[in-house]
C-alpha cells in the first residue's frame, strides 16, 4: 500500500467530479462532504492532524451546514440525482474516465510532465534544519498568528466583523 | 514535485469548469466555488507539510476564514434571490436583456 494517498487523491477528484456534474444541489453537498473527509484523510497522511481537525470542524461542519440547510430552503420538489439524467450522468462518466486515463498514464510512465514533471521520488528528499526539538509544527505554525501574524489576526477579524454586517445588509431586502 | 499535486490540480480544474458551466441552480455554482476553496486548501497544507514551512501553516487557516466570508455573502444573496422569484434558477436573472 505504498500508493495509499494517491488512492485517496484519486478517490478526492472523483468526489469533485461528483458534484461538478452539476446534480441537484443537495447531491452535491453530498459530493463535497465525501470530497472533505477524504481530503482530510490525505492531510493526516502527511502528518497535519490540526489541520485535518480544523477541516472537519469549520468547513465540514460550519461551512458545510450552512449550504446544508440553505440547499433545503432553495431546493425543488424532486430533486435530479446523477441516475435521473443522462447528462448529469454522461459527466459524470466522463470525469471518471478522465481520472481513470490519468491513473494509468502514472502507472505505465511514473512520471507526468506538464508544465513541471510531477514524480514520486520529489518524496525522498528532506530538508534539514536546525534541530528545535519535538514540536507538532501544524499546530505551532497556527498558533504563530497570534505572535508573527497578528496583523493578519486583526485584518481577517476585521473583515469576518464587517462581513456580518454586509450580510444583514443584503438580507434586509428592501 | 510528488505525484498527489496532479489529482489536486484536476480537482480545482474540474471545480473551476464547473463554476463556470451554468446548468439551472445558483446553489451548484457556489459549491463548486465551495470546491475549489476545498482544493486550495488541500493544495497549500501539503506544500507546508512537505516543506516543513512550519510559518506557512497560517496560510489555510486565513484561507479558510476568507473562504468563509465569501461563503456566507453567496448565500445572503441567493436567499434573496430564493425570496423574490421563489426558485433560485439562473434563468430568472434576465432583468439585464442585452
Amino acid at each position: 500500500m505504498t500508493y495509499m494517498v494517491f488512492l485517496l487523491s484519486v478517490m478526492f477528484v472523483i468526489g469533485f467530479v461528483g458534484f461538478a456534474s452539476k446534480p441537484s444541489p443537495i447531491y452535491g453537498g453530498l459530493g463535497l462532504i465525501v470530497s472533505g473527509g477524504v481530503g482530510c484523510g490525505i492531510i493526516l497522511s502527511f502528518g497535519g492532524s490540526f489541520l485535518g481537525l480544523m477541516m472537519f470542524l469549520i468547513y465540514l461542519g460550519g461551512m458545510l451546514v450552512v449550504f446544508g440547510y440553505t440547499t433545503a430552503m432553495a431546493t425543488e420538489e424532486y430533486p435530479e440525482t446523477w441516475g435521473s439524467n443522462i447528462m448529469i450522468l454522461s459527466m459524470f462518466v466522463l470525469g471518471v474516465l478522465l481520472e481513470a486515463g490519468l491513473v494509468m498514464f502514472m502507472a505505465v510512465s511514473d512520471e507526468v510532465e506538464v508544465v513541471v514533471s510531477f514524480k514520486n521520488m520529489g518524496d525522498w528528499v528532506i530538508f534539514e534544519g536546525d534541530e528545535v526539538g519535538l514540536i507538532r509544527e501544524d499546530s505551532m505554525g497556527v498558533a504563530a498568528l497570534y505572535s508573527y501574524g497578528s496583523w493578519l489576526m486583526v485584518v481577517a477579524g476585521w473583515s469576518l466583523f464587517v462581513s456580518i454586517f454586509i450580510v444583514i445588509e443584503i438580507t434586509r431586502g428592501g | 514535485m510528488p505525484s498527489i499535486y496532479v489529482n489536486i490540480f484536476l480537482a480545482f480544474i474540474f471545480a473551476l469548469l464547473g463554476m463556470l458551466i451554468y446548468r439551472s441552480h445558483l446553489m451548484s455554482s457556489l459549491l463548486c466555488l465551495e470546491g475549489m476553496m476545498l482544493s486550495l486548501f488541500i493544495l497549500i497544507t501539503l506544500t507546508a507539510l512537505n516543506m516543513h514551512f512550519t510559518l506557512s501553516f497560517m496560510f489555510p487557516i486565513v484561507l479558510l476564514v476568507f473562504a468563509a466570508c465569501e461563503a456566507a455573502i453567496g448565500l445572503a444573496l441567493l436567499v434573496m434571490v430564493s425570496n423574490t422569484y421563489g426558485m433560485d434558477y439562473v434563468q430568472n436573472l434576465n432583468l439585464l436583456q442585452c
